[in-house]
């Protein structure tokens, strides 16, 4: 299998970064996540790993070799692209052997690979359908099949499950991490959906503006994201305001921690980066780190202005006596209505000290 | 019942206009031209009494005219097939080319067809005509002693045909690459093919239907030409349509131009048919 190391990489389109110096490891195995806004730059990198698109500097390494000028046919990629990029005249098992003709392999061969890949991705009795005959969930596992029978050093990915209805994207969702995690292949996947992201990654990249902005474990983008940009874009938050107080957290809280006054009160924040005292900072606190209780049980005070149920959550806005808003979600299990004043509890570990952002 | 009445009257008075335009001009005429090829030759008339076989046996007896369908047809083969090559790389252009481009190239495809047949074939004889541009221009620079022989044979009716039948060609085939997604190339490359094979295998395959319309058009378009054919083939070169109309309305020997024109539409409707039998798509994609 195929370790890839990306070293400085940057795409200049007339005189536009579009990827600007961007290095990325990824391990054998691994299953990393490009994910951004659209113009972030992640699907140029796609290209530039793919050989779709040229490298304007920096270098892509498989297995510490320089690829940057290998053509897209020699890099020994498999593909998956956002409209599938089936070929509509050939029928499912002609779509699966053009990847085996092209690496002239025997015919016996290539028909038990075939079937044993369409085994796999459970479109056994499909083999002469053409594609316009498949559902689209159907079409993308042929898809997945024809990248995954040519046994590539590297799976490429590149919105695959934009064009699915939201149920099928669920599992379609598991599906490819399942299939992933059995072949055991280094796979790279854009995305701009942080949920999608989020359940199948190892890992996840963070891009803006052609640069990255943070790379780390799903939980470390989600609950300890570098700035205020990451925090927004993976899921909802609320920002709080606060000021750095000075001397030091003794106790459990112990080091690497900030004290930190806001509307809640005096609180021992995680953080990355240091303050000095009186700072002005913002503090993010996720929507369903926050407790609602009914009015005058301690804590900030405020009023409901909206609820809205969805059945295993309940969304709440809340307008803080303060002046701030906030976004709480809790389970349905409590019962607060539009208008009901609320007391508002935030523990400490819910709160977390974001850096300026780059 | 009301609702299958209405779907089925729908689409035959949509087509109405189109199908009594037709009925009235293309098949009336024709087969009156039918009619008329079994009619006897006339003595200072358009054609005399009875009817006779006499005109075909008069054509596939005389080498001379079957030589002549068969120089039309090469001449209409070689314009369709330099069409072919000259134009599907401005198709690919067209379909794939940047916008700024594409713009100005669509104006200049479209361009032999802004000027009049007559016009544009008097143009060209004064470009390759002995005297012409061409010879004075290399004569001048020394090039050539005697001026080349670009008019007055199948050569310049070529050259002429194709000036004019290249949109013919380049539209279809530019709307097939326009439908053909560009993806589907990165696909085949991904998979190990090289940019010739991935447009050999896969592009190739699904822009034939706009490969087809284009040959056939021009083809058509070629054996059927006549004002280009007779001002730059002059007496030396005839083409059929150039004898058709000669017996037509020099002789004025209806049944036997009747009869000519009937075996140019019988030999260039076979070779279409060939053609399409030949070209025919080995894949049929089932709708459901």
């Amino acid at each position: 299998m195929t370790e890839v190391s990306i070293e400085r990489l940057t795409k200049t389109f007339g005189g536009a970064r579009a990827v600007d110096g961007i290095s990325i490891r990824i391990a054998d195995g691994e299953f990393i996540s490009l994910l951004g806004p659209s113009g972030c730059g992640k699907t140029t990198t796609l290209k530039m790993i793919a050989g779709f698109e040229e490298a304007s500097e920096g270098a892509i390494r498989f297995d510490g070799k320089d690829v940057v000028n290998v053509p897209a046919e020699k890099r020994d990629i498999g593909m998956v692209f956002q409209n599938y990029a089936l070929f509509p005249h050939m029928t499912v098992v002609q779509n699966l052997a053009f990847g085996l003709e092209m690496r002239k392999i025997a015919k016996p061969e290539m028909l038990s690979r075939i079937a044993e890949v369409l085994d796999m991705v459970q479109l056994g009795g499909y083999s002469d359908r053409y594609p316009n005959q498949l559902s689209g969930g159907q079409q993308q596992r042929v898809a997945l099949a024809r990248a995954l029978v040519i046994e590539p050093k590297i799976l490429l990915l590149d919105e695959p499950l934009a064009n699915l209805d939201a149920k099928l994207r669920e599992e379609m969702r598991v599906f490819i991490r399942d299939l992933q995690r059995r072949v055991g292949i280094t796979t790279v996947y854009v995305t701009h959906d942080q949920a999608e992201a989020m359940t199948m990654s190892d890992r996840v990249v963070v891009m803006f503006g052609g640069r990255i902005a943070q790379i780390g474990a799903p939980s470390d983008i989600y609950e300890r994201p570098e700035n205020l940009e990451v925090a927004q874009f993976v899921g909802q938050v609320n920002l709080v305001k606060g000021t750095i107080l000075g001397g030091t957290i003794t106790g459990a809280a112990g080091p690497g921690k900030s004290r930190v006054a806001s509307v809640f009160g005096e609180v021992a924040v995680d953080s990355r980066t240091d303050h000095a005292p009186g700072a002005a900072v913002t503090l993010s606190l996720r929507p369903e780190a926050i407790e609602l209780k009914t009015a005058s049980q301690g804590g900030a005070q405020g009023k409901v202005t909206a609820r809205y149920y969805s059945g295993s959550i309940i969304d709440y806005r809340i307008a803080l006596d303060s002046g701030e808003t906030l976004h709480v979600q809790t389970f349905p299990n409590i019962r607060i209505a539009e208008g009901d004043r609320v007391s508002v509890h935030a523990p400490a570990d819910g709160f977390w000290l974001l850096g300026a952002a780059k | 019942m009301t609702a299958t009445r209405r779907k089925g009257f729908g689409p035959l008075i949509l087509i109405a206009p189109a199908a009594v335009l037709l009925g009235v001009f293309l098949v009336l005429p024709y087969l009156n031209i039918v009619v008329m090829s079994f009619r006897m030759p006339g003595q200072g008339t358009p054609y005399g009494p009875g009817f006779t076989t006499g005109n075909y046996t008069k054509f596939f007896a005389d080498s001379f005219y079957l030589l002549q369908v068969a120089n039309t047809l090469w001449i209409g083969l070689i314009t369709t097939a330099l069409c072919l090559v000259v134009g599907f790389p401005v198709a690919w252009q067209l379909a794939r080319g940047n916008m700024r481009f594409r713009a100005l190239a669509y104006g200049l495809v479209l361009s032999p067809l802004l000027v009049g047949i007559v016009i544009r074939s008097y143009g060209w004889t004064i470009l390759l005509g002995n005297n012409g541009l061409i010879n004075r221009t290399l004569t001048g620079m020394g090039l050539i002693d005697r001026p080349l022989p670009l008019m007055y044979n199948a050569l310049g009716i070529v050259i002429a045909l194709v000036h004019v039948f290249l949109p013919f060609m380049i539209l279809p085939i530019m709307a097939a690459i326009q439908g053909v997604d560009p993806s589907l190339e990165s696909a085949a490359r991904s998979l190990g093919a090289s940019r010739f094979t991935a447009f050999r295998r896969i592009v190739l395959p699904l822009c034939t239907p706009g490969i087809q319309a284009g040959c056939i058009l021009v083809f058509v378009l070629s054996l059927s030409a006549y004002v280009t054919p007779s001002l730059i083939g002059g007496l030396r070169v005839k083409t059929m349509a150039v004898t058709v109309v000669d017996a037509l309305i020099d002789t004025f020997q209806w049944p036997w131009g009747s009869a000519l024109a009937l075996m140019l539409s019988v030999t260039g409707a076979l070779c279409v048919v060939i053609f399409a039998r030949l070209t025919r798509m080995k894949w049929k994609v089932a709708r459901t």
